[in-house]
């Protein structure tokens, strides 16, 4: 076949510009405030900058020295503590929670499901500060309590025990147990009450137990949404910044024991001025957060493909 | 879709707009339009940003008076030192205006010391220093947080020097003559006598000294009191050094063990000001400024306290050290003519040089003026009710030619935190394997500091902006300081 040259309509030209007319507002969105962002952020990980005047090409300097850098491990290390708490603890409780509001002999459900949610509705700014006092040593109310409780019973308990000192992830996995158990229940209770009812009936015929039910009919039922609660419970574990922040007044508390990968990235780029630092920790960080998704979703497809 | 399958018009609207694409432009207009037509703020004359709300309290009158009689005029603003720290970076790095002149304490601004020298965002006053003898009349140490590779960026607004304020009441009923107290070692001594088990518990209910390992600011005003610290004059890193193991161990002989004479009584708290209330701690450490703070939050204490010289390290040495530090600058965006730097200049010198400002610094503040011509004032010999009637400017005043200098280095905070981590693992480790004696304890401490050491080195290695220490110019710098002040 010969080639032909075609004349193409003004209209047809105008239509074939259409689409890219319509999505150029996101595209133009997308390309300022994404793509070019990140292409510098791969820039920026490479140098070191004191402001756009003053940049020197480092290569991967940093990120080999932050492969070597203990502090920066130390901040994996207490991230990985705190996110281990929030999904073998957190999510546990706020499905047993969940559990418990959908008892059909449960009474006040509509009050207790408001208390168990309120916690999420506060700051974490208040939280952390109310916690920071009941944690305090000597005047906390928590060390007041045990040493009230416990001389009853002869014990003496030392009201300088210092629990944000000693205890740093502990402190901060319970203070945010109660800020958000409430809120990971309330995912857990919607994803219950879509349990098949017929499905439920049916293995009590069967002669199944409460915890065969559970196991073999509630568990699969919902475990799209528990595979969704863990990886945004994984993702925003990942990201703790607040809570350590303004427990420990600013700083990573005592030895870095509050120190986390986004509290580590925020010293380098916003207080010791190492933009090029930081940025590599936030690649870090991201890398670490897409291996988290896809492990994820290779369990998810894994379970889908057995089931 | 053809023209005849468009929506017709329904006779409010054209046909190509839909009501939700009318409701959406609609807004769209009327915050424009609000926005075009909102009240703006724009600042009259020169802006000041301050970050302290008693210094801005301070200012105020003294630039309306300004305002009044002088131009350029002034507006004053206060600002978070978070926030104002960031505006200002971002300012510097970005090359854009912020305020006309900058009024900032001594960790926030050490940051814009991190690049090259001529990136400094603000003006290098050393020349007009030099040129006005104000290098001279000025007491030598308040420039040295300043003071980057030898240039001085800013005007000093304080002295700050340390004294150790402690219980008068229950110091003098238990008989401790405190004017023979000379050396850490004769505190410890004569203030343990003040430790007693009231509730037979087995643990003293009040101790001699408000210190703890995680207290910061303590910890660093006792390194530069023993002459130790993060850095040298000439800008090399000393975190490693004998006297900071030295006084690292020291603290931790005092906060655990059985000779322990030290507790933890936080700061700026309320459960802090509860405990130094209640007298769990007999005696704390008192920059010129903290004297303010209690007697606005622990008013209860007034008449009870008293002041004495920091114990020195050993006999004959430094009874004081410094806590804290402000001072003025000038950005150079907010000058780009010599006639307008004049101006702000003449207001700088104004604001914090005068005799006036200094009566307001030390009345409203307890504050001392670091220009030493003001120094002979009857107003520092006035006793102060909360002390005990102490002339407490005078005593200040005595100890401020002794404050110790001070690096401006971007990586003193970093160094901070970590010596602080390791006094906190130093006296963590001590207390798990129950060692307590000094020299065992010295020898850890220095293992710690070593690894405190290499991890600041790695850290500043990574700046390839930070010249080789410029010893030369910065030694020239101090002599002629410190000549003007003999």
């Amino acid at each position: 076949m010969s080639a032909k040259a075609v004349a193409i309509p003004a209209s047809s030209a105008r239509s074939s510009l259409a689409p890219w007319l319509f999505l150029s507002p996101f595209l133009i969105c997308f390309g300022v405030f994404t793509v070019y962002p990140l292409i510098q952020a791969v820039l920026l990980s490479t140098q070191t900058t004191f402001g756009p005047g003053a940049t020197r090409f480092v290569g991967a300097n940093n990120f080999v020295a932050l492969f070597r850098d203990p502090l920066f491990w130390k901040a994996c290390s207490n991230t990985l503590i705190y996110t281990l708490g929030s999904i073998f603890i957190q999510l546990p409780l706020a499905l047993g929670l969940a559990l418990l509001l959908e008892s059909p002999n449960l009474r006040g459900r509509s009050w207790l499901r408001l208390v168990l949610f309120s916690p999420s509705m506060v700051g974490v700014v208040f939280a952390a500060m109310m916690f920071g006092l009941i944690f305090e040593k000597r005047t906390g109310l928590l060390n007041q309590l045990l040493h009230g409780t416990l001389g009853i019973v002869g014990i003496e308990w030392d009201l300088d025990f210092g629990w944000l000192q000693q205890h740093v992830m502990l402190g901060l996995i319970v203070a945010s147990l109660w800020m958000y158990v409430g809120f990971n229940m309330t995912f857990f209770a919607a994803a219950l009450q879509n349990v098949r009812k017929d499905l439920v009936e049916a293995a009590i015929v069967d002669g199944a137990g409460p915890v065969s039910r559970f196991w073999n009919v509630t568990v699969p039922a919902i475990r799209p949404v528990a595979g969704f609660v863990v990886l945004m419970s994984v993702i925003g574990s990942f990201q703790l910044f607040e809570l350590p922040y303004i427990m420990f007044s600013s700083s990573a508390g005592p030895d870095n024991r509050a120190l986390t990968i986004v509290l580590y990235l925020f010293q380098n780029g916003f207080e010791v001025g190492d933009l090029g630092y930081a940025t590599a920790i936030g690649w870090a960080l991201a890398v670490i957060l897409v291996g988290c998704t896809m492990v994820q979703r290779l369990l998810a497809r894994g379970e889908e493909a057995s089931a | 879709m053809s023209r005849a399958d468009a929506p017709a018009s329904d006779g409010l609207l054209p046909a190509w707009l839909s009501p939700g694409a009318a409701v959406i432009a609609s807004l769209g207009v009327l915050a424009c339009v609000g926005l075009a037509f909102a009240p703006t703020t724009a600042s009259e004359g020169r802006v000041m940003w301050t970050f302290a709300r008693p210094h801005y309290l301070m200012y105020e009158s003294r630039v309306e008076t300004w305002n009044k009689t002088q131009t350029p005029k002034v507006d004053l603003k206060l600002i978070s030192l978070p926030a104002m720290e960031r505006r200002m970076m971002s300012a510097f790095l970005g090359g854009v205006p912020s305020a006309d002149l900058i009024e900032i304490e001594r960790r926030a601004v050490s940051r814009s010391f991190a690049g090259p020298i001529e990136s400094v965002g603000f003006y290098d006053l050393t020349d007009r220093l030099k040129q006005e003898g104000l290098l001279d009349a000025i007491n030598a140490p308040s420039f040295s947080p300043w003071t980057s590779r030898g240039r001085v960026f800013g005007l000093p607004h304080d002295v700050h020097p340390v004294m150790l304020g402690y219980r008068a009441d229950l110091v003098e009923a238990a008989g401790i003559d405190v004017s023979k107290i000379e050396t850490w070692d004769d505190f410890a001594r004569a203030f343990s006598k003040l430790q007693v088990d009231a509730n037979n518990d087995g643990e003293p209910d009040r101790f001699a000294l408000n210190m703890w390992e995680t207290h910061n600011d303590h910890l660093e005003l006792l390194l530069a009191q023993a002459g130790g610290g993060f850095f040298d004059e000439s800008n090399r890193l000393t975190v490693d050094s004998d006297i900071n193991a030295h006084v690292l161990a020291t603290i931790v002989t005092w906060i655990a063990g059985p000779n322990r004479i030290a507790a933890d009584a936080p700061n700026f708290s309320a459960a802090g000001n509860r405990l130094k209330a209640d007298g769990y701690v007999v005696a704390s450490f008192f920059p010129d400024w903290m004297g303010d703070i209690w007697k606005h939050e622990i008013p209860s204490l007034s008449g009870k306290m008293k002041l004495m010289p920091l114990p020195a390290w050993e006999k004959g040495g430094r009874r004081t050290s410094v806590w804290g530090g402000t001072m003025l600058g000038i950005p150079k965006t907010a000058a780009k003519t010599p006639e307008q730097f004049e101006e702000l200049w003449k207001f700088a010198k104004e604001l914090y040089l005068s005799q006036e400002f200094t009566e307001i610094l030390y009345r409203q503040g307890g504050i001392v003026t670091p220009v030493k011509k003001h120094w002979s004032s009857p107003l520092f010999d006035e006793p102060n009710a909360y002390f005990s009637s102490q002339p407490t400017g005078r005593l200040y005043i005595n100890l401020a030619p002794d404050v110790p200098h001070r690096n401006s280095s971007p990586y003193n905070t970093l160094a901070m935190n970590r010596v602080a981590d390791a006094l906190v693992r130093l006296a963590e480790d001590a207390r798990r394997d129950k060692v307590y004696d000094y020299a065992a304890l010295k020898d850890r401490a220095r293992a710690l500091l070593k690894k405190a050491h290499a991890q600041v080195a790695d850290q500043i290695a990574r700046n390839v902006f930070i010249a080789e220490p410029d010893a030369q110019s910065q030694a020239q710098l101090q002599s002629s300081a410190a000549g003007g002040g003999s």
